[in-house]
């Protein structure tokens, strides 16, 4: 019995030496994998996480200060405050235009009986996606610009040139002239996953709900939606990520002006780390950000669990 | 039976037709506009141009086109690395046991839960510290570092929906573990290789806030930040004509990319996601 313990273990380590040598390729191949893996991701990681605690400019030893930079961003810092109040409405906006709008142009092309029209319906609607992202930010940058404007322009035509202004240069509808980008919001992406979703539904769940009598708004409320929950909160989680920490679009429309009106966490982390030099900063804003969505992922893998359950 | 269906769509036509035009319509302005001089913009703002105003393109060629090349040259470069790294890696990780394997495993997992946001000041960092600022592989590298572990999971579980017989008795035949590999695993896999090949480039293609950091030098701005500073330049003086030339000009690779592997990414998309 006690021989048997000192034996397994040296044992066990003998067989687990052996063991690795035998597979030595497999961890040959991993390995420049993981060399890029180390160098450009767990490291900046776990980087992020320790210079959160102190003052950096990037080039003189970091100072040490705990918990200061938190203090400072979630209670006295004005910035954050707007960035915050900002990124909460855009967040919110988005998510629910994410899953209602592309799902409103699934629903419509799938309830046509024509297929070669929903085809060519379907082709239209990825064209946005093929443009380049960035192509699109400044075509709508264009739409907004005060003198030339696509919306100014199109407003003076049908009559209405008093309703003309700077969108995205007036406090009071810079935010709503990033919330409008992109109107009517049918992320070809989004809309391909409900599509699909939509489409691998047996027929027969749909003929047998039509002897029912569950038919239109009706089936999709009881039949469609249920069905397809699984596309829906993906596109939760991913939309919620991607609201949250984007910036892009801001820093090319408004560059978060004018003054701080249309300022996001993620612009704001930017600006500190590559115009303030404020490196351990910008770090405990990523972690923040990081958190938020950490919780707000575990509710939506927490949620999806459950209501798959039930 | 053909007007019950027509009179059942028309609602749904008329709906969808709308929303079409209004999605697609900033881009339709945007290439009507490209061949219109400036002065013909001002007065024939919503019109079609009088004459094709080919000189906007020549104009915007000159300031684009190095643009174009320097992000050709990454993301295909990036692509290609990303591809076989993940390949390598999905093959390793279906056919082999070995000790660690499921925390080596659980480690690239692990990335998924990592926003970019929280990383980008660290990494630029590395970067800066490697002297890797204002090359190409400032870029390439961090993108198949990140860019292989997406691929990696959609790879794993496509490979392990092959017969694992298919192996056994190529094996008997006395074929290698790389023949295993090159002559029956890639060839099997080709489609959603050439998916997620796709998905990589397109990604590497709209990078903006990391080559805006890491590359200052104007000669290796890819297109993102190349189309910025020509945007600047041009509205500035309101030269529209080129400037919609250069936004034409900068979208028609990826969409002759699209217009031969729609299909296929698509299908990619669609069963991806329904996987995830």
């Amino acid at each position: 019995m006690g021989n048997k313990e000192i034996i397994s273990p040296g044992g066990t380590m003998k067989k687990l030496f052996r063991e690795i040598i035998k597979n030595r390729n497999c961890y040959l191949l991993l390995l420049p994998t993981f060399i890029l893996l180390f160098v450009f991701e767990y490291y900046p990681a776990l980087s992020a996480v320790y210079y959160s605690f102190f003052e950096w400019d990037g080039f003189t030893p970091p100072r040490y200060v705990g918990l200061e930079n938190f203090i400072q961003l979630i209670f006295k810092d004005t910035v954050m405050a707007i960035s915050a109040k900002n990124i909460t409405i855009l967040t919110l906006f988005r998510v629910i235009i994410a899953i209602t709008v592309p799902l409103f142009a699934a629903e419509l092309i799938f309830g046509i009986f024509n297929t070669k029209m929903a085809y060519i319906y379907r082709t239209l609607l990825v064209i946005p996606m093929v443009v380049p992202s960035m192509v699109n930010l400044l075509v709508w940058k264009f739409v907004y610009n005060p003198q030339y404007g696509l919306l100014n322009q199109f407003l003076k035509a049908i009559g209405l040139s008093n309703l003309c202004r700077a969108w995205l240069g007036d406090f009071s509808t810079a935010l709503y002239a990033i919330l409008f980008l992109g109107f009517p919001w049918i992320s070809s992406l989004w809309f391909l996953i409900f599509l699909a979703g939509l489409q691998n539904i047996s027929t027969d769940i749909f003929d047998a709900a039509k002897i029912d009598g569950v038919t239109g708004l009706k089936r999709i409320r009881f039949i469609d939606i249920p069905l397809i929950l699984g596309q829906i909160k993906l596109i939760l989680i991913l939309s919620t990520i991607n609201a949250l920490q984007g910036y892009v679009g801001i820093m090319v429309l408004t560059n978060g002006g004018p003054g701080n009106s249309t300022m996001v966490p993620g612009l704001y982390l930017y600006n500190n780390a590559f115009y303030f030099n404020k490196m351990g900063y910008a770090c405990s804003i990523g972690m923040i950000l990081f958190s938020i969505l950490l919780v707000l992922t575990y509710i939506n893998l927490k949620y999806i669990r459950s209501s798959e359950e039930g | 039976m053909r007007l019950a269906e027509f009179k059942h769509d028309l609602p749904f036509h008329i709906v969808i037709v709308i929303l079409v035009f209004i999605s697609i319509y900033p881009f339709i302005f945007m290439l009507i506009s490209s061949f219109k001089t400036t002065e013909e913009v001002f007065h024939n703002f919503f019109g079609l141009p009088s004459s094709l105003e080919y000189r906007n393109y020549l104009d915007a060629w000159k300031e684009v086109s190095p643009f174009l090349l320097n992000t050709i040259i990454v993301s295909v470069i990036t692509m290609f690395g990303v591809l076989v790294l993940s390949s390598i890696d999905a093959y390793i990780f279906t056919r082999f046991d070995f000790p660690g394997k499921d925390i080596l495993f659980f480690l690239i997992l692990s990335l998924l839960m990592i926003p970019g946001i929280l990383t980008l000041v660290p990494r630029f960092l590395v970067v800066r510290d490697l002297k890797l600022l204002n090359t190409y592989w400032a870029l390439i590298l961090p993108y198949i570092a990140g860019g292989q572990v997406m691929p990696i999971f959609i790879l794993r579980s496509f490979f392990s929906s092959i017969p694992k017989e298919l192996f056994e008795s190529a094996k008997i035949d006395g074929a290698s573990e790389t023949q295993c590999f090159l002559k029956i695993t890639i060839p099997l896999s080709k489609s959603i290789l050439f998916t997620v090949g796709l998905m990589n480039f397109l990604n590497i293609w709209n990078e903006y806030i990391w080559p805006l950091v890491t590359v200052t030098e104007p000669k290796l701005f890819p297109i993102t930040v190349g189309l910025v500073v020509f945007q600047s330049r041009y509205a500035g003086s309101a030269a529209w004509g080129p400037l919609f030339a250069g936004y034409t000009i900068a979208s028609i690779p990826i969409v002759i990319l699209f217009l031969f592997t729609m299909k296929y990414y698509i299908a990619g998309i669609t069963s991806g996601a329904l996987k995830a």
